[in-house]
């Protein structure tokens, strides 16, 4: 799957883990600061081989405007970028804004969940993304097979399973987001879903770990370490052959991307020397070693 | 007429559970709580002024409700039996705490299980494969459930609906084993037509049946040829049909009871679990039950 130049999926080993940088405002959007960390994902990213996107929060229907001109005049033309919106409402008039811009055809939409409404069907079905992500979340189920049955029936909290909701919406490109969950509650289990989904479906699957270091409050309790937790927790995406990892703040990226990129090899060097995966042209593997 | 005779429901009721909801406390990071939906179910049974009050059965439907937490199952389109059936934690126990805490002093619980018989017919059987030692395996693990419940609640009930269809030779043994080492009494409900295996039904290791009057009131003539001790679960307002019975034809049905089984009588009920129907109509129906019930064996 690819969207923009970007590889999606495939072998663990053959493409890099895609990053998704969450580009969050608080309040109003500020775009000084978020040109800078932007370019500077972007930039990382390129030296190292890894794939970067912004995914970018929207909490008002005021901000859809702005945001979306940030993103066609500091983003490289054609590189895709995530919608990230909660709110059914903004989803709808963002998805339309979109159209405007003449921009669905590089956005992500996240996301698609059991809380899909019919206004919400409505505005996807008119005004398409060219890729979704579908969070696999089931309330009554936190284990892997708990997210197969969501996206297979809904759960019986929908008629039917997220992968058909999408596709009768005409979603044709899904990443499965296997929905990390607060400490406690199973969280693991979003990492070990995603060789499972990846089995099932054959469809690329990460998750938003760090979201799970976020909330483990105990860790507060040593210093720096929560930090560095939140880095790294993104690397467990990667050893258990995941495609992409939502992480944040962006401001994170010159740390998570080479992060990412030196576990990337590990997996790849593996790969490559017991299944015969070769890595893509552009894999971090190619590019920072000679 | 003033008896002792508790109005009640089968097991389900329809409680509205938005996933937007439950999507809101995953994006905050929290565990999601079904006490809500629980409190909702049950104060809608309390206000109607049902005395013998279930959880409403709200996290899921009746089979997976219980398969999803059993070890050797996996839940799919049908649930799938992949391993041995263990019992590895209370199913529906902290459900049955919740509505202990939600009804008051007078409000009794009843804790529901899904019979094994019906899980067993349910589901894919991809590790037995052979229909009694499935069955059997799934009665071991909902013998620990009941157990449990049954420190918790006044009345546990096994909900056999399968048995209508198919009686197997086994049947009485599998319910033994759901009801050994319970403490409370224990009540079994097959809905649908079950005139052909009254004679089975009452030789039953249970204190209670409950079957669907309402729905098939041949069952009084059925039950009249054989004779037994058993209390009684009338089912007296329809689960299938939106129409809501009047008082007055309540009164009436119940009065044919009362004919027929006397003093067994013990238990006025819904036919069956509420939860297809509008939840208004459900309410509406909860509460003409209990004005019946007040009108023939009083308050």
């Amino acid at each position: 799957m690819e969207l923009g130049g970007i590889s999606f999926g495939g072998q663990p080993g053959e493409h890099p883990t895609v990053l998704f940088g969450g580009l969050f405002f608080k309040g109003a959007p500020e775009f000084t600061s978020a040109s800078t960390q932007l370019a500077m994902m972007l930039q990382v990213g390129e030296e190292t081989g890894m794939p970067t996107i912004p995914d970018v929060f929207i909490r008002k229907e005021e901000y859809i405007e702005p945001i979306l001109e940030f993103i066609e005049q500091r983003l490289p033309q054609a590189h895709p970028f995530s919608v990230d919106i909660i709110e059914p409402g903004i989803k709808a008039r963002t998805l339309e804004a979109l159209r405007d811009h003449g921009l669905l055809g590089r956005t992500i939409y996240n996301s698609l969940h059991i809380g899909v409404t019919v206004l919400e069907r409505e505005a996807l079905k008119a005004h398409t993304p060219a890729m979704a992500i579908v969070v696999a979340f089931n309330p009554k189920d936190s284990s892997p097979d708990g997210r197969i049955e969501v996206l297979e029936n809904g759960a019986h909290l929908l008629e039917s399973g997220l992968l058909e909701v999408a596709s009768s919406l005409g979603i044709k490109n899904i990443l499965v987001d296997t929905a990390a969950l607060a400490p406690g509650e199973n969280s693991g289990a979003a990492l070990a879903s995603l060789p499972v989904i990846k089995e099932e479906y054959g469809l690329p699957a990460g998750c938003a770990i760090h979201n799970v270091v976020e909330k483990s409050k105990w860790l507060g309790r040593y210093g720096e370490v929560k930090a560095a937790v939140d880095a790294a927790s993104n690397a467990g995406i990667a050893l258990f052959g995941g495609d992409f990892a939502v992480f944040g703040p962006i401001a994170q990226a010159p740390v998570v991307v080479p992060l990412m990129a030196w576990f990337d090899m590990v997996v790849s060097e593996y790969t490559e020397a017991y299944f015969g995966v070769c890595p893509s042209a552009r894999h971090p593997r190619r590019v920072l070693t000679p | 007429m003033t008896r002792c005779v508790l109005s009640s429901v089968v097991g389900s009721y329809p409680v509205a559970i938005p996933p937007m909801e439950l999507m809101a406390q995953y994006f905050a990071g929290e565990e999601v709580s079904w006490h809500p939906y629980i409190a909702d179910a049950v104060g809608d049974m309390v206000e109607a002024g049902i005395e013998l009050v279930s959880d409403g059965q709200t996290r899921d439907p009746f089979v997976q409700l219980f398969t999803r937490r059993l070890g050797g199952c996996r839940v799919r389109a049908r649930t799938e039996v992949v391993g041995p059936i263990e019992y590895c934690e209370g199913i529906t126990v902290r459900d049955a705490q919740v509505v202990r805490r939600v009804v008051g002093p007078s409000t009794k619980v009843l804790g529901v299980v899904t019979g094994p018989f019906t899980l067993m017919k349910s589901c894919v059987d991809l590790f037995y494969r052979d229909e009694r030692a499935c069955c059997l395996a799934f009665a071991e693990a909902l013998r620990q459930e009941a157990v449990a419940l049954s420190w918790f609640v006044d009345m546990v009930s096994v909900d056999e609906p399968w048995f209508a269809n198919e009686l197997p030779e086994y049947a009485e043994e599998a319910i033994g084993v759901v009801t050994r080492d319970v403490t409370s009494p224990v009540r079994l409900h097959v809905c649908g037509d079950v005139e052909r295996i009254v004679g089975r039904l009452v030789g039953m290791p249970v204190d209670v049946l409950s079957h669907e009057f309402k729905a098939s009131p041949r069952l009084f003539e059925a039950f009249e040829e054989y004779p037994s001790e058993k209390g009684m679960c009338v089912g007296a307002v329809r689960a299938d049909d939106a129409r809501v019975e009047e008082v007055e034809e309540i009164v009436a049905h119940l009065e044919r009871a009362e004919a027929v089984f006397g003093e067994r009588v013990v238990q006025v009920a819904p036919d069956c679990g509420l939860r297809m129907l509008p939840r208004e109509v459900a309410f509406q129906k909860l509460q003409r039950l209990q004005q019946a019930k007040e009108r023939v064996y009083g308050g």
